[in-house]
């Protein structure tokens, strides 16, 4: 007889489960401090301390409103400039060598300047979620619209639309799906660049919460933050993924879920 | 009447590859003209430049007189392959091809049409969801909504079985009837052509020209088990045996291996 197994994503759960357990146990009997390393009920506690005094909401949603910020304007931006090149090569001879060398460049390698030239406060973080955002969104556009089957623009051709018909009912959705992909990357360095942004010195979000429990000594301050990050992150992308999914609908791949 | 006339036409790739020379073939108005020959003879490349996909590099096409310069709406095209939009349902698919048609009319051309192809309850499903031969039968659809004057085939059924294809032989015939447009259809199948063509222009490879053009003289429809008929394939099959025996070495004229693909 088959033993019927429960549903896969709760095998996933077996192995945090079972560290937290053992984890909670071991500091619970004294075989452990937890003083850097605090138990599960502890940063529960913790968790539940900064939610209700509202400072966990007020950072959260100031990280979330940088990123959105930052996503927003680097996501326009590759994107404009993807189709630009994309859809011609005098612009792009011109411009992709330049946003190619740029791009060499580590983004944190930035930080220094954009102090420098915008301050310390919200202008020169934006841009650098911004730039972390651009680079992915840029080259997604870009090599999709290169990638697109010249056999389905021809039947454009056959059908007599004009170059912009084909753009919008061909390209278009020809590269929507790389498109959306691209997006997602962009937003997952969006979420590492706003961490490095808030590490650069601001008065709050949950980089500032990190530094906080640096300094401070409150390694369930950090964890907290940290879990947070990985909440948000995870549901920003589903966010995307939602709304990007009746899109999509039409293609055959071996992703079901995207 | 002269509906498509094609006047010494030459095609000479940017890579210096001379595709076709001096090709001249003309239809008249609801003729079907099929186009036999070897691998890489210039028939694609021939209806491409129909179409007005590529540039010829001498000579004119002209439809009704008027000489083509680029696309045209009175010409439409099935490929070898589908190429159904994949982000289109397949009525949204067979619609794509009436963009000149008022919005009413598509709609009910396409609901008309999706009917004559044998896919009525298919319009929300998607191109993936459809075999090969329902493709195909969408493409015919997509390639006839428009009330094409000139409709152009690439080899449109070679990937389908011998089943399939003679389904969809019957099919576009029916189709054909309706509206009688010029057909000019590229083939390897000496049967399709037998089948299909008033005439069948055999073309010879290196650079591309016409060899031959036979009249075919079997009656609409055709019954297969008529004598005529296979008399008909057989001075086909030795017309394009004779095309390619002009580009072989002497000596091995008669090598009969040299017919296998149509034999
Ligand atoms: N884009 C291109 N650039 C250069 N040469 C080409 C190009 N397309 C086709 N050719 C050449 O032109 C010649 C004719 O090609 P074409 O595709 O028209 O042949 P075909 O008769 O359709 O062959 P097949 O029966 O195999 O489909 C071939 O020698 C081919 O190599
Ligand atoms: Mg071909």
């Amino acid at each position: 007889m088959k033993l019927a197994w429960p549903a896969p994503w709760i095998t996933g759960l077996i192995l945090p489960l079972t560290l937290g357990v053992a984890w909670e146990l071991a500091v619970r009997h004294g075989m452990m401090s937890g003083r850097l390393m605090p138990p599960p009920s502890r940063l529960a506690a913790s968790a539940w301390t900064l939610a209700r005094s509202g400072d966990l909401a007020v950072h959260a949603l100031a990280t979330l409103g940088r990123v959105a910020i930052g996503f927003a304007c680097g996501a326009v931006a590759g994107t404009m400039l993807g189709m630009l090149t994309g859809a011609n090569v005098t612009a792009r001879r011109l411009l992709d060598p330049s946003v190619q060398a740029v791009r060499a460049i580590p983004s944190i390698a930035w930080v220094p300047l954009f102090i420098l030239w915008l301050g310390i406060f919200e202008t020169s973080k934006l841009t650098l979620i911004g730039l972390g955002v651009f680079f992915p969104v840029y080259l997604g556009v870009l090599s999709a619209i290169q990638g697109v089957d010249r056999k389905l623009i021809e039947v454009g051709r056959v059908f007599g639309l004009s170059v912009m018909s084909i753009a919008l009912r061909i390209t278009w959705p020809a590269v929507l799906p790389s498109w959306i992909a691209s997006l997602r990357t962009g937003l997952g360095l969006g979420f590492m660049f706003v961490v490095a942004a808030e590490l650069m010195g601001a008065s709050e979000g949950l980089g500032y919460l990190l530094l906080d429990g640096q300094q401070m000594g409150r390694a369930d301050t950090i964890l907290v933050a940290m879990i947070v990050f990985a909440l948000l992150g995870k549901a920003a992308d589903g966010l995307l993924v939602a709304v990007s999914r009746p899109l999509l609908c039409w293609q055959d791949t071996a992703r079901t879920r995207l | 009447m002269t509906r498509l006339a094609i006047h010494q036409l030459g095609k000479t790739y940017a890579d210096g590859t001379e595709a076709l020379r001096d090709i001249n073939i003309q239809a008249d108005t609801g003729e079907i003209v099929a186009i036999l020959g070897g691998s890489g003879c210039g028939k694609t490349t021939l209806l491409r430049l129909v179409a007005g996909l590529d540039q010829a590099s001498s000579g004119t096409i002209s439809v009704g007189g008027q000489v083509l310069t680029g696309t045209h709406p009175a010409i439409s095209a099935v490929f070898q392959e589908p190429r159904l939009l994949p982000w289109l349902t397949t009525g949204a698919n067979i619609a794509f091809g009436g963009g000149r048609l008022t919005a009413r009319d598509r709609q009910a051309r396409t609901t008309a049409l999706l009917d004559r192809v044998g896919l009525a309850g298919y319009a929300s499903r998607w191109p993936r969801e459809l075999s090969g031969g329902q493709q195909q039968r969408v493409a015919i659809a997509r390639a006839l909504i428009g009330h094409p004057e000139i409709l152009l085939l690439d080899e449109p059924f070679s990937a389908l079985d011998p089943v399939t294809r003679a389904s969809l032989h019957e099919l576009l015939l029916d189709l054909w009837r309706d509206l009688r447009p010029t057909i000019l259809m590229v083939t390897h199948d000496v049967e399709e052509a037998v089948v299909l063509a008033d005439r069948i222009v055999v073309m010879r490879p290196k650079p591309g020209r016409v060899h031959d053009v036979l009249p075919v003289d079997v009656p609409r429809p055709s019954d297969k088990a008529l004598p005529i008929f296979d008399l008909m394939k057989r001075r086909v099959t030795s017309a394009i045996d004779r095309s390619l025996a002009d580009d072989r070495p002497p000596g091995l004229k008669s090598g009969s291996l040299w017919l296998s693909p149509w034999v």
